[in-house]
């Protein structure tokens, strides 16, 4: 039981006519990079919704290190450690850089409203160690020297870049990435690859939404397939590159077709 | 609290309410119609109401020659002085709606301007247009003539059936319908319906947003006008405020009904008409602006969806 | 060309000069511009003259009104992007606690001050814990309505005073041989300049901390400041609560100068004008917060042909200002430079996290 940091057990999500998730499975081991694919539609992005609480599940239910999370408050679902970045990328454009970063840093802060007007040591502390995290991710992402640029100014890579060092400011102990990679060249994308695996060396579990299969497959430690809203295959990278069920729904046509 | 009035006088009431109803209903379509397409409270909408009751007012004095002091007229010369009135008001209306739409909208709307961006610009129109209107009027109320004869036509359990309430609920219903017709059937109107379905696939589809959105405005606007000119033959007078509480309520009865409906804004527009003027029975008329909000807060807190609409309160990530 | 470039960045010029001043020079402006406000009731240039009413007078009402209540409104719509069109509430509960108390109970202005800013605050959290999770534009309306039903209210309840409201209001108590009286609105003014610097200063240190970085993120994207764990919902109770704070100062210490209120004063138009101080002055910015209430305030004193239409003037403002300039007159900062208190900044891209 331990060993699981999220376990979604029978997770069906209706959204009036249309079951965008229909009895998924999935279980995301502490310390592991997990890719979940899956042909466009298939609920992938549903997955992370239902996760950290945008969505209530239909049934089904989520535990996050064994508990509970279904019904719970986003911001708390956040504190407990859950992280994410967006498909469509959602930075705060308005602000810089460095702001973004330390927003999600003051999640583990204690203080707050009155702790800032009145300079609290414990506010003034807290308010130091989120900047140096902040600054210590904005170096681990290498864009230490976007700090004080808007978010929206930022170059299409730095703002994926960007929203994954907020992501980590929170501290989670599961890191959602919700295509992490759209947009990049093939360059980018294997530096992208080994910042994850930097990532997961440091010690947080990552769950992974991505189309490349190079990068999945060169990354990954499981792969869970969903198509449909199904989950169609579960396994090692090369158990699931060669089920017939996966090529299928990623082809269209049996893979043995005569 | 005066429950015997209502008790006794309760069909004479719900008679008027039905026929101020009517009147919410035809000013809570504008509010609904551009809801349904441009996600956006139009805050000046009460303002489209408020000219067509002076464009009405001008009709009926500048062009038809009719002085307050003068006798109510009869037959054809009445008929036409109140069609006249009508589509002027209607048609002043639909106008100062799409000048509304393109003066405090349509740049922001271009440009992608947050929603506190549109919602102040609105603001703006709309207390440019109240003031205006207070300075034109010296912040006096002015009166309409009576141009046709109050009678009352019958009775029916206590309650007296007055002849221009009447007409205010026929014509009313007889405009929704009209409306309701042009939105299924014609070709814009099904611009319309797609446009609030779904903008971007509408514009994929070939759909000309502006002129969607230009003749949205319109037809809320004529529906406007209409009531304002519903309104000056009950009530016979209006004033540069009467836009506000009037305003509200429409936009009550759009949200009880269910934003982005048309059933909705009809259904909630009598259905707001009908408990105002029972609770204004009840409390007196000073709270009712009061019981309107209450229920706007009670309705959004508890079923934002109104009753027939869809919520829009959902997140999208 | 080179004219309308120095107007964009004139904020950033001024924040650039601030910022590459040392310390002593920073203390020292910073004096010399409080003096200067505290002086300004002794200026008399016939270039700022306000004709047909007393400028002293007028720099308490409306321009140092104005720039409390804009400051304040300012925490709600500018900085966490709330909708608010019914903060003149707030500010009648500020005036008629004022009313009532100082002529019902034995207590002073200093006395009541508390009560009544208590009084709003408590208020906003009545008002805003149901309402804030509502969208903006349900927002606004609601706000709106309460702004309203609070004047109705007042106008309707004849144990405070009804339409004809409260009179024989108190003037605050001598402070060291300085006399509180109508004829003198000095020491009035003086007072709430004084408070204004103080929630200036509050405000300032909450915006560059958490509490700013969190009605921020609430502004730009609330679904995501939830998802980056921000409890959305308390910061937006504590921005309206703040905001109504603000609003309650001004109203006590309005009702303690002008001795009698009436409901009709506390309308929708003063609503709206505040809220036109903020988007005049820059959504979100303290500084083109005060220059546009202090505009919004004076200019309609200083020209009087603007003041009997002034209302339908700042109802065009508002829409100009929203198509052509939505930042303001001094929009945000839109630098891009480093802030040099920071750490040095080294390039690296394998740098460890622990």
């Amino acid at each position: 039981m331990s060993e699981n940091v999220l376990e979604l057990n029978n997770i069906t999500m209706k959204f009036g006519g249309v079951t965008a998730l229909n009895e998924v499975n999935l279980v995301v081991k502490k310390g592991e990079i997990l890719a979940l694919i899956g042909p466009n539609g298939a609920g992938k992005t549903t997955v992370f919704n239902v996760i950290t609480g945008v969505y209530k599940p239909t049934s089904g239910d989520v535990l996050f290190q064994g508990k509970s999370i279904v019904g719970k408050k986003r911001y708390k679902i956040t504190k407990l450690g859950i992280a994410r970045t967006f498909q469509n990328i959602r930075l705060f454009g308005e602000s810089s850089a460095l702001e973004n970063v330390v927003t999600g840093a003051d999640v583990h802060s204690k203080s707050g409203v009155v702790g800032s007007i009145f300079g609290t040591p414990r506010s003034r502390r807290e308010e130091k160690a989120a900047l140096d995290r902040a600054l210590e991710l904005l170096d681990f992402m290498g864009i230490k020297k976007r700090a004080g640029q808007l978010g929206k100014n930022l170059p299409y890579g730095d703002q994926r870049r960007l929203e994954i060092a907020r992501a980590l400011a929170t501290n989670p102990k599961l890191l959602l990435l919700d295509e992490p990679a759209a947009g990049f060249n093939p360059a980018e994308k294997v530096a992208l690859g080994d910042t994850i695996k930097r990532i997961r060396d440091a010690g947080y579990t990552v769950l992974l939404i991505e189309h490349d299969m190079s990068l999945i497959m060169g990354v990954s430690d499981r792969v869970v397939v969903l198509d449909f809203g199904t989950k169609i295959a579960d396994g090692t990278t090369k158990e699931v590159q060669n089920d017939p069920r996966v090529i299928e729904a990623y082809l269209g046509a049996p893979a043995d077709a005569s | 609290m005066d429950f015997a009035l209502l008790r006794d006088a309760f069909w004479g009431l719900s008679f008027d309410g039905l026929a101020l109803g009517a009147i919410y209903a035809l000013i809570s379509l504008g509010y609904t119609l551009v809801y349904g397409v441009l996600r956006l409270i139009n805050f000046a909408h009460s303002e489209v109401f408020m000219i067509g009751t002076f464009a009405a007012l001008v009709a009926s004095s500048g062009l038809m020659g009719v002085k307050v002091e003068d006798e109510p007229r009869t037959g054809v010369s009445m008929i036409l002085t109140l069609i006249v009135c009508l589509a002027i008001a209607m048609l002043a209306s639909a106008i100062t709606a799409v000048l509304v739409e393109i003066v405090a909208y349509r740049r922001l709307r271009q440009r992608g301007a947050t929603k506190l961006a549109t919602l102040i610009s609105a603001i703006g129109v709309s207390i440019s247009l109240v003031e205006l209107f207070r300075i034109l009027t010296d912040s006096l109320p002015r009166e309409f003539p009576r141009i046709m004869e109050k009678t009352f036509l019958f009775s029916y359990a206590g309650a007296d059936i007055r002849n221009d309430k009447v007409i205010v609920i026929v014509a009313a219903g007889l405009m929704m319908f009209a409306l309701e017709r042009f939105i299924t059937k014609s070709r814009l109107g099904k611009g319309i319906r797609a446009v609030s379905m779904d903008e971007n696939t509408s514009t994929l589809m070939g759909v000309n947003i502006n002129r969607v959105i230009t003749v949205t405005f319109f037809a809320g606007g004529l529906m406007a006008g209409a009531a304002a000119f519903f309104y000056i033959l009950v009530y016979e007078n209006t004033s540069f405020k009467v836009g506000f509480f009037l305003g509200i309520s429409a936009f009550t009865a759009a949200v009880l009904g269910g934003i982005g409906n048309l059933k909705g804004a009809l259904f909630g527009g009598f259905a707001l008409g009908l408990m105002e003027t029972w609770t204004s029975a009840v409390f007196g008329t000073a709270w009712k602006a009061v019981i309107s909000f209450i229920i706007l807060v009670l309705v959004l807190l508890i079923k934002p969806t109104g009753l027939f609409g869809e919520s829009i309160q959902q997140a999208r990530v | 060309m080179a004219d309308k470039k120095h107007r964009v960045n004139l904020r950033d010029r001024g924040a650039e000069y601030w910022e590459r001043s040392p310390k002593w020079r920073r203390v020292a402006m910073a004096i010399f511009f409080i003096a200067i406000c505290y002086a300004l009731p002794f200026l008399n240039n016939p270039l700022i003259n306000t004709p047909g009413s007393d400028f002293q007078s007028v720099l308490f009402y409306p321009v140092g009104m104005y720039v409390l209540m804009a400051i304040g409104l300012n925490i709600v719509v500018g900085k966490s992007g709330l909708l608010d069109l019914g903060y003149v509430a707030f500010f009648a509960i500020g005036a008629y606690t004022m009313a009532i108390l100082g002529t019902k109970t034995s207590l002073n202005f200093w006395e009541i001050m508390p009560i009544g800013v208590g009084l709003a605050m408590l208020s906003g959290v009545l008002l805003g814990t149901p309402t804030l999770r509502l969208r903006g534009d349900y927002l606004a309306i609601v706000t709106l309505g309460f702004g309203e039903i609070v004047r109705i209210f007042a106008v309707n309840t004849d144990a405070i005073g009804g339409a004809r409201g409260i009179a024989g209001i108190p003037t605050p108590p001598d402070i060291f041989k300085a006399k509180f009286t109508i004829l003198d609105p000095k020491p009035y003014y003086w007072v709430l300049l004084t408070f204004t610097l103080l929630i200036i200063w509050m405000v300032r240190r909450m915006a560059a901390r958490r509490p700013g970085r969190a009605w921020d993120a609430i502004r730009q994207d609330d679904d995501v400041a939830q998802l980056m764990g921000i409890n959305t919902r308390k910061y937006k109770v504590w921005a309206f609560v703040l905001g109504a704070a603000v609003a309650g100062v001004g109203g006590v210490i309005y009702a303690s100068q002008i001795l009698s209120i009436v409901p009709d004063q506390f309308n929708l138009n003063i609503s709206i004008l505040i809220l036109a101080c903020v988007v005049f002055g820059g959504i979100g910015n303290v500084w083109g917060v005060i220059l546009g209430a202090v505009l919004l305030a004076f200019t309609p004193e200083r020209i009087r042909f603007l003041s009997q239409p002034r209302i339908l003037v700042f109802g065009i403002a508002l829409v100009v200002m929203m198509n052509l300039r939505p930042d303001g007159i001094l929009p945000k900062k839109k630098r891009e430079h480093f802030d040099p208190d920071w750490h040095t900044v080294e390039e690296s891209g394998e740098g460890q996290i622990k």
